[in-house]
């Protein structure tokens, strides 16, 4: 992937990534193994964490807020 | 004020292949090339629910700026931060991938300037049926894609986020004089009701049509490249598979550290 937002998260970003695309390319689509993508889930914590903070610096976490309450004015769904 | 716009295409590429396309569409502008606009990607949610097997993945992506300079000229410089075109904007993206059904459902918007224009793109990619294939989701070699883009200004309304003003306090500092006429500052403006000030003066039901259809005519230009970016993305998992396009990911991110 691109980088992330946050210089300081790209390491761990880059770890989840890799783990995310091998876990959803060979086994996820495959239908292999439990459907929860665990093997990668103490990754993402971690990079998680490491972008809370990067979210909250840029005031994007209200910018989040603000587009989930629009969303719920306009009840969207993503099921076809 | 509202337009929308609709467009479906086929990749002659199985849906499984498509949807690890569209994770990977912004990895590196080494593979795709019509991402270079895409500052940064980030996963800031993602499960698959149990009882349905579907995987819910939430992204935020920064662009630069796509408003062009045609809208940029419709504003006073106190709205678009004076530099406006070098603008960066945040984009949320979501996604439900259901390969038991055979589809991925995503949805793209900005979270930014939604006070000028707001912009969500919906697709829904569908494995090909045909009396050839009945079963949607085993092995079909074509991709369906609707796309439906939903354009709206709401420039001049009394909305939440008064156009980006949480990350850009300073946005309002370089006033060229004939802004100063039209507006007496940014959040005067974003403020006031349509029939008062600037809006009055010039029309902002106007001004919004003008952005909505300027935008449309500058989407269909983008859905184009970004249509290009996939086909190539895809290419390479056609050639060298998933374990090959991390390979090249990573050699092109070594070089570009290298270089930097």
């Amino acid at each position: 992937m691109s980088q992330s937002l946050a210089k300081k998260c790209n390491e761990v970003k880059e770890r989840y990534d890799t783990c995310f695309l091998k876990w959803y390319s060979e086994k996820y689509l495959r239908g292999i193994g439990a459907v929860d993508n665990n093997e990668c889930s103490a990754l993402f914590k971690e990079y998680s964490s490491c972008l809370q903070v990067a979210l909250k610096e840029r005031g994007i976490d209200k910018l989040l807020e603000d587009a989930r309450e629009d969303n719920k004015e306009n009840d969207a769904d993503l099921s076809p | 004020m509202v337009l929308t716009h609709t467009t479906n295409h086929a990749y002659a590429h199985p849906l499984p292949t498509v949807t690890l396309a569209f994770f990977l569409r912004y990895c590196s502008p080494q593979l795709n090339p019509f991402a270079a606009h895409v500052l940064s990607t980030d996963t800031i949610s993602t499960h698959v629910d149990e009882a349905t097997g579907r995987l819910h993945t939430t992204r935020i992506h920064l662009k630069k700026s796509r408003m062009p300079p045609s809208i940029m000229k419709l504003l006073p410089t106190s709205l678009t931060g004076g530099g406006g075109v070098d603008k960066a904007s945040y984009i949320l993206e979501t996604s439900v991938v259901d390969m038991r059904e055979g589809w991925m459902s995503t949805e793209s918007r900005n979270l930014n300037f939604v006070g000028v224009l707001s912009v969500v793109e919906r697709q829904l990619y569908t494995a090909a049926t045909g009396p050839a294939n009945p079963s949607p989701a085993a092995g079909n070699e074509n991709t369906n894609v609707a796309t439906t883009v939903v354009f709206r200004s709401r420039l001049g309304e009394r909305i939440r986020d008064r156009l980006g003003h949480h990350q850009n306090q300073t946005q309002h500092l370089q006033l060229p004089s004939h802004a100063h006429q039209l507006a007496p500052t940014a959040t005067d403006a974003a403020q006031q009701e349509p029939g008062s000030g600037w809006f009055a003066r010039l029309g902002a039901r106007g001004i919004q049509r003008s952005i909505e259809s300027l935008a449309s005519t500058k989407t269909q230009d983008q859905l184009g490249k970004s249509r290009e970016g996939m086909r190539m993305i895809l290419e390479r998992l056609r050639q060298s598979g998933i374990i090959g396009v991390l390979e090249l990911r990573k050699m092109a991110r070594e070089r570009s550290a290298e270089a930097a």
